[in-house]
Formats: structure tokens, sequence, C-alpha cells
């Protein structure tokens, strides 16, 4: 327990070190301002946009929901981009430079680093998250005034699994390939499998790339909760079969 | 118009504000030093300076390069 806290701290340490923590959490809040302005801007741009044939465009103004349907797409997409790209070397880069080896000589065991560095990039990423969600909250009561978020918690936790997800699918991929590529090549793999898989609409409540963004139809009613929560629960398990992989994988790896 | 942007104005400066000051960060980051990951220094400053957002971050992860480095010009 002592190590794994200790191992903790040096990752916390490192992450602040290589400007990771500050790069997450700017460009998070970066994308919770951007939502509501998106949703604000749109409207007034595109109105009164001539069509041809003497048609001008009319657009309804903007409402609260139009705020939450930009930032489920800004983060289940920009986000989920800059959470791979920022976290990419989760296990890739130590082992590619070999620094593990002497921590791992001297009996620090191998599950309590692949957990420790888990956790620490959960933690970060969470923490992201809430800020971004926090900040399009605030501008979004600003503009709309609050009005009900049904299923909030599904939605927006939704969202969330899928980016602790992208994290389990990088540890692993790093630890296979011992480099970031690894990692990149994990997380393409989910991706365009899961897209492939996205291909029968009949899968979709199964389907963890549902959650990247997806769930922004809970807020507006137009979809129930079972239509996501069989995929949250997916979820969760590949998290953990991931995590128990990386595991056996690399207690039998060379490092 | 003016009526409009005053609506826009509580939202739009943070957003500027954060995006300057990421572009701003990477740039002197990538004047005050030599060595990259891989590229040269006019890769990316164009990279920086052209990709809204994701420019800075991309310097700063894959770019950037190691910690020895630190302090050579």
């Amino acid at each position: 327990m002592t190590s794994y806290v200790s191992f903790c701290k040096k990752e916390v340490l490192e992450s602040w070190r290589t400007y990771r923590l500050v790069i997450m959490l700017v460009a998070f809040i970066a994308l919770g301002v951007l939502s509501p302005l998106l949703a604000k801007l749109l409207p007034d741009l595109l109105s009164g946009t001539d069509l041809g044939n003497g048609i001008i465009l009319q657009m309804p103004p903007a409402t609260a929901l139009d705020s939450w349907t930009q930032y489920f797409k800004n983060i289940g997409q920009m986000g989920v981009l800059i959470l791979v790209i920022v976290f990419c070397g989760v296990t890739g880069t130590e082992l590619s430079k070999g620094t593990l080896t002497t921590i791992l000589a001297k009996g620090m065991r191998r599950s309590t680093v692949i957990l420790a560095k888990f956790s620490v990039a959960t933690v970060i990423w969470t923490l992201s998250f809430v800020v971004s969600l926090a900040v399009t909250y605030a501008y979004t009561v600003y503009y709309w005034g609050s009005g009900p978020l049904p299923h909030a918690l599904l939605a927006f936790g939704s969202l969330w699994v899928f980016g602790v997800l992208l994290i389990a699918c990088m540890v692993l991929g790093g630890i296979l390939l011992s480099t970031i590529y690894g990692a990149l090549v994990a997380v393409a793999v989910v991706v365009v499998a899961g897209n492939l898989v996205a291909l029968s609409p009949a899968t979709a409540p199964y389907n963890p790339i549902s959650l990247a963004g997806g769930t922004v139809a809970l807020l507006d009613g137009s979809k129930t909760t079972g239509d996501f929560l069989p995929a949250v629960w997916i979820s969760l398990a590949l998290i953990l079969v991931l995590l128990g992989a990386s595991v056996a994988v690399f207690d039998k790896k060379q490092v | 118009m003016s009526e409009q942007l005053r609506t826009y104005l509580p939202i739009l400066i943070p957003l500027a504000v954060i995006e300057l000051g990421l572009l701003i960060a990477a740039l002197i980051h990538i004047f005050t030093h030599k060595h990259y990951r891989f590229g040269n220094r006019w890769l990316w400053v164009i990279i920086a300076v052209l990709i809204n957002l994701i420019g800075p971050i991309l310097y700063f992860v894959i770019g950037r390069g190691d910690a020895d480095d630190e302090g050579d010009r």
C-alpha cells in the first residue's frame, strides 16, 4: 500500500513536470467555454444566410439543450482526442526508456506500477472532465437559466466511463508494445472495432462507442436509460479485463 | 451589433485568454529550447500557430524535448 501511494506521488509529480496536468485542465476549461459559445453563436451566424431562390435561412434561437449538445460533441471528440494525445505515453514511455528497471529490481510489484499509473491518469481525467462540466454548466445557466437535466448522472457518467476505458486501453497497449505507439494502436483498434460494430444499429445499447457523446439523447428524452446502461456495464467490465490483462502481460515481460 | 457583442464578451474573453496563453507559452518554450523529440523549430512554430488549441498541446506533449535539454539554447 505504501509503495502504491509513493508511486502515485511520483506519477502526479511527473504529470506536473511534463505539463500534462496543466494541459489537460486548460484544454478542458477551453472546451467547457467553447460549447455554450458555439451553441449561442451558430444561430446568429447562420440566420439570414441566403440559400438562393430568395429563401432566407431562419434558425430558432439557441437553447440550453443546444449548449449541452455542443458539450457532448466537443468532449466526445476533441476532449477524447486530447486525452489520448496526453496519455498515450502512460506506460509506453517508461518502458521504452527503461526507467522502470531499477524500481522493479528494488522489489516494487508490477501490478502496483500498473494500478498507480492507471489511477493517476483516471484522477486527472476526472478532474478535467468535472472542470469542463462545471464551466459549461455555469455558462449555460448564465445564458439560458437552469432547466431540468433528466438522467444527468448517466448521461455525463457514461462519457466519463468512455474516457476511463480509453485510459485502460492505452495502459495495455503501452505494456504490449513498450512504446507510445502501442497505446495509439490499442485506441485505434478499439475505436475502429466499435465503429464497425456500430454499423448494425441493433448493437448500439451494448456498444461502448455509443457512450462517446451519444448520451446527450438522454437529456432531450429521445432515448431512455435502457439504451445506454448495458454499454456502461460492458465498458466497466472491459476496463477490469484490460487492467487484468495488463498486469498478466507485464508480469511475464522482460524489462 | 455592439449590443450583441456585449452578450458574447463574458464568454469570448476567457476563451481568448486561454487559447492565446497556451499559444504564447508554447512559442516561448519553442524559442528557448533547441532540441525537440522530432521536427525542427519552424515546424513546431507552424503547428502551434495554425492548429487552434490542439497545436500547442501537441508541442508540449509530443514535440518538447526531454527535461535534460532544459536550459541549453
